[in-house]
């Protein structure tokens, strides 16, 4: 117990201080001692434990390189030999959220106790929450100190092999286990006593919230294409040059549509990606890359369909919550009904 | 829906998903040069348009005919 812990720290390029999304294609890189809020975390560890190295990675490179950064990070943890890993916080970043899930799996895996942090509607949660420790967290960094305490809090548990509570008393977000145990009241009293409470309109907390995975019912397939027309969607934050409606950079609510009618594709001279979440510099060169009208077009001239229709829908696909994108993507998918398009190609970046 | 994080995708449980590029770049791949890009975002294209017609239960992942060589990253 009094031995000092050894302790990992892993982290994204931007929180690295590496740089932000142009360099989010950066290799893994393992850096002695602190870095980023590695120093804060240091701090509040104390003499309970020491970040012995940082693993920093590019947010793209892990999760489209995931098998060599998985086997460089490996390595690194091998290497380090840790008590603990301790990843992110991630908060609302997506591939950061990923890739911190993909990591603690990684120390698990090798014994290693791992803990991570981030908002529950990253999609780290849904990949990982079944397989981690992640504790919530909100959507930006200000209250960075809190998330690590709490962090350190339950890892240096987990480290310690101490026994860990249920998820309401830890605070970590539930993951799906049951552990069997005695309560004051037997159940049959406990649920006559929720639902007494439900129906007099009293609070009452239930003791199994169940989390329903949205099922999206496939639409029936296209039997012939060459009668449809189709249309095209993006989550690339792609507007005509200047971005004259203001399309948001990030957490999006309104999306907005542009005509293609007359357009063979999409010249770089007219159209802009404003997307906050990946480095638009290739895209900003050759939009078509987020909405491929050079080569509908191309398919449309070949009768593969019969054509496009005229207007594309655009947002942004980053820190957008999931009630505004089931809101959104309702909202255009009427708005396709009503001009007759039966079909859809979204690109999301 | 073509992306590059096409197992996210999946899980979300979009039920047509084509593996795309990458993040930067989801329908091509300018580093393969003009034609080969041009070639690859076509068999992309192709593949989605193939998943539109292809009946599905479940989330599923179409990839794109013949993956192109592996090409480094934009490390910059």
């Amino acid at each position: 117990m009094s031995e000092r812990l050894k302790v990992v720290h892993y982290l994204n390029q931007y929180f690295a201080g590496v740089g932000g999304e142009e360099e989010a294609n950066a290799p893994v890189k393992v850096i002695d001692g602190t870095v980023g809020p590695g120093r804060l975390l240091q701090q509040i560890l104390g003499g309970d434990a020491e970040i012995v190295a940082t693993v920093m990675c590019g947010d793209n490179y892990v999760n489209e390189e995931r098998d060599e950064a998985l086997a460089a990070i490996g390595h690194a943890l091998s290497h380090a030999e840790p008590d603990l890993l301790i990843a992110g916080p991630a908060f609302n970043a997506g591939r950061y959220g990923l890739a911190c899930g993909e990591v603690c799996r990684l120390a698990n895996a090798a014994g290693i106790a791992s803990v991570t942090a981030m908002y529950h509607e990253n999609p780290g949660v849904l990949e990982h929450g079944a397989e981690c420790y992640i504790l919530p967290t909100g959507e930006s960094a200000a209250e960075m100190k809190d998330v690590l305490e709490a962090m350190t809090r339950l890892g240096l548990k987990l480290a310690r092999g101490e026994e860990i509570g249920s998820a309401e008393v830890e605070g970590y977000m539930p993951r799906g286990i049951r552990r069997a145990g005695l309560r004051e009241h037997p159940a049959a009293v406990r649920a006559a006593d929720m639902l007494v409470a439900r129906l007099n309109g009293r609070p009452f907390d239930t003791e199994l919230p169940i989390r329903m995975p949205e099922v999206v019912e496939p639409a029936a397939p296209i039997a012939d294409l060459t009668g449809t027309t189709i249309g095209l969607v993006t989550t690339g934050s792609l507007v005509p040059r200047g971005n004259p409606d203001r399309l948001v950079r990030g957490g999006a609510t309104e999306w907005f549509r542009y005509s293609i009618d007359e357009l063979d594709a999409l010249s770089a001279d007219h159209w802009e990606s404003v997307h906050r979440g990946f480095y638009t510099n290739i895209v900003n060169q050759n939009p078509n890359y987020v909405l491929p009208l050079n080569i509908m077009r191309e398919m449309e001239g070949e009768g593969a369909f019969a054509d496009i229709h005229p207007w594309f829908f655009s947002t942004t696909g980053v820190g957008t919550a999931v009630g505004d994108s089931k809101r959104m993507g309702a909202e255009m998918a009427e708005q396709f009904l009503e001009a007759g398009v039966r079909a859809c190609v979204l690109v999301a970046t | 829906m073509i992306s590059a994080l096409y197992s996210l995708a999946l899980t979300t449980g979009a039920p047509r998903v084509v593996r795309g590029s990458r993040i930067e770049h989801v329908c091509g791949n300018p580093a393969l040069g003009p034609e080969k890009d041009a070639e690859y975002g076509r068999r992309i294209i192709r593949a989605a348009l193939e998943a539109l017609q292809t009946p599905v239960a479940k989330p599923t992942l179409f990839e794109p005919a013949g993956q192109p060589a592996k090409v480094e990253a934009h490390a910059s």
